[in-house]
């Protein structure tokens, strides 16, 4: 039985040469620096990432770069360039290892026409299989028109956007403690982010969009009856649609980042088992911790639903 | 069998007198009081007659959420409480088998919000107060609200927890709603937190808290707290259990516009901690709350029996 993980983070080597001399990077250093010497393992090599995916018996970790990479407020030239470099790199890795890794384009969301451009370019010359993005871009939620190129692109490429917030959610503005910003905040995110493909029209407009939601799609699942009941009650929540929100739960693919067995049993039951995916969210504390043994454990999935979520829906989604 | 509604909402008359003339009502408007839904301006009777129509045979009336006016002069969010909980009492005693009260408190003070919910509990006959997520940008864990959780739990006193205002999701996404149907529960979602992680429910540990809403998300997100307090050191600054331990020492609302997600809320929290809520008379409401309780084929007759009326009559006494 394989197994492959869509929800892998990885450093570039390039930063991390910058980290060790305490060099910027594009532009990049101080708080990202201290977050990367906090966490020794977004320093590892390449070799002792799989070592640890040997540990952990992970086959495969579709690689993104880390969410301090998005720089969307940078200066656009700049972090376009600082996504190539990415790019390739991953790129790279997955020729070295091409059993092992697969990977997903860091893109320059501030400026639509070069995200496009970049991940043509990714899913033509350098055979990743899609991007990672934020929730919003600047404050930007995925409803606005001008984003519109890059789903054009995804879609007439095949490529899989994978939504993953940056480094604020929304719940900081109400409180910072407790680790809330992520416990909660990344799951109201991922919830906005399917609101606003949903009722933004673009799951219409980008029929064959392939849309990764991590974090298991946040609390997308359970609070879809709210959201129908809004989109019934309320002529601007039916501007962009004539189905019900929930109509669109089956169009989305999520991670299966839960922490909960009943919340991952919901998720199943409510978007269907062939549209939930392996991700662990390596190397970071919020991580599954041992991902193939939890999956493997759980009592109320089926043989075939483990196997669906551990290896067959990514190996159908990706071509790996 | 009986229904009794802790979730229905009231735009006091004393306030369309004022406002329907044209007058200011303690510096509120026309645009205050959520007008435009013209159910708001019924009377008592007609509430009363529609009670009727949709087998609720008991609301547990609070204002609407407009009247919190948190952010004005103490003295001015008093009068307005005052106001609005001597009509609601009112209301009590002229339909004293059909409507009981929850009143408005002043929480930007916290003694003066202590000398209202007093006086609404011990002169009004009120069964507690409903407040909102937050006051004027602060959580329900900052310790200058601890006299008020105090209080509350000595009188026996509900605090019921409705937003007002913008949410979480209001500046990200202003549009199609989601400010409510997905703000709502976000923001209940951190008022549970607040409470749990604050070490609120363990300094007050008979404290009465009911999370409308069902809660929001707090019941199905509640994996996630749980491995952010195993992982980080800033979530157990308080408290020395997970957070999913705290999950049945609160009171929620059925108000999920879900079955699944009101089945996970019962399996979560248990079966006696599930009241009725229905969002009278909003259009977020749930529009025949009786009969889609009865109706959930995954709840037991004891279970809907629980919700509908015993929790709520052996919680308030009613």
């Amino acid at each position: 039985m394989r197994s492959i993980d869509i929800h892998a983070h990885i450093s570039p080597e390039g930063y991390i040469r910058a980290v060790e001399a305490g060099e910027e990077w594009y532009g990049i250093s101080g708080m990202s620096h201290e977050f990367h010497r906090a966490v020794p393992r977004t320093m590892w090599t390449p070799e002792q990432r799989i070592t640890d995916m040997d540990s952990l018996g992970v086959d495969v970790h579709v690689l993104s770069t880390n969410a301090v990479f998005y720089c969307y407020d940078g200066d656009a030239n700049t972090v376009a360039a600082m996504d190539w470099e990415c790019n390739d790199y991953v790129s790279q890795l997955t020729k070295d290892h091409p059993d092992r890794f697969a990977g997903l384009a860091n893109l320059p969301m501030q400026d639509v026409s070069a995200a496009a451009t970049e991940l043509e370019r990714a899913m033509t010359q350098l055979g990743l299989k899609g991007a990672m993005i934020d929730d919003s871009v600047n404050g930007k939620t995925y409803d606005e028109p001008e984003f519109y190129p890059v789903w054009e692109v995804a879609e007439q490429t095949g490529a899989v956007i994978l939504v993953h917030q940056g480094m604020q959610t929304v719940v900081g503005d109400r409180s910072t403690r407790y680790h809330l910003p992520n416990t909660i905040g990344n799951l109201v995110e991922r919830a906005i982010t399917y609101a606003s493909f949903v009722f933004g029209g673009v799951m219409d407009k980008y029929p064959g969009l392939r849309v990764c939601l991590s974090h298991g799609g946040g609390y997308t699942c359970f609070g879809a009856g709210r959201m129908d009941r809004g989109w019934q009650v309320r002529s601007e929540a039916r501007v962009n649609i004539s189905q019900p929100p929930s109509a669109y739960l089956d169009r989305f693919w999520y991670d299966c980042l839960t922490h909960s067995e009943p919340a991952l049993r919901m998720l199943i039951d409510s978007v269907g088992v062939d549209k939930v995916v392996f991700g662990t969210d390596w190397p970071f504390d919020m991580q599954i911790d041992w991902p193939v043994s939890w999956v493997l454990g759980l009592e109320s999935l089926t043989q075939e639903e483990k196997e669906a979520i551990l290896y067959r829906n990514l190996e159908n989604l990706l071509g790996i | 069998m009986r229904s009794i509604d802790i979730h229905a909402h009231s735009t006091p008359q004393c306030f369309q007198r004022a406002v329907l003339a044209g007058n200011e009502w303690h510096g509120m408007t026309a645009a205050d009081g959520e007008l435009f839904n013209p159910r708001n301006a019924w009377t008592p009777d007609q509430r009363i007659a529609d009670m009727n129509s949709i087998g609720i045979d008991i609301q547990v009336v609070s204002t609407n959420a407009g009247f919190y006016q948190y952010d004005r002069d103490v003295a001015v969010t008093t009068a307005i409480a005052r106001d609005c909980n001597d009509e609601i009492h009112q209301m009590t005693m002229d339909y004293p088998d059909r409507l009981a009260g929850l009143a408005n408190i002043p929480m930007q003070d916290a003694s003066a919000a202590v000398a209202e919910l007093d006086r609404a509990v011990h002169q009004l006959g009120f069964k507690g107060a409903m407040i909102g997520d937050q006051v004027n940008g602060k959580t329900f864990d900052e310790p200058e609200f601890l006299p008020v959780w105090q209080a509350a739990e000595q009188m026996g006193a509900v605090i019921f927890i409705h937003q007002g205002g913008g949410t979480i999701g209001t500046k990200r996404q202003p549009r199609y709603h989601v400010r409510n149907t997905i703000g709502n529960l976000a923001d209940r979602a951190v008022t549970f937190a607040a409470f749990t992680f604050g070490g609120v429910m363990d300094k007050c540990p008979d404290l009465k808290v009911l999370l409308a809403h069902g809660g929001g998300y707090a019941c199905f997100g509640i994996g996630r707290m749980d491995r952010g307090w195993q992982v980080r050191s800033e979530a157990r600054v308080n408290i020395d259990q997970p957070p999913s331990n705290y999950l049945d020492k609160f009171y929620y609302d059925c108000l999920t516009h879900s079955e699944p997600a009101l089945r996970m809320l019962i399996d979560s929290v248990g079966i006696d901690r599930v009241v009725l809520g229905t969002d009278w008379p909003a259009d977020m409401k749930i529009d025949w709350p009786v009969s889609w309780v009865m109706g959930l084929k995954s709840l037991t007759q004891d279970e809907k029996e629980a919700i509908l009326w015993k929790n709520l009559e052996k919680m308030l006494g009613l």
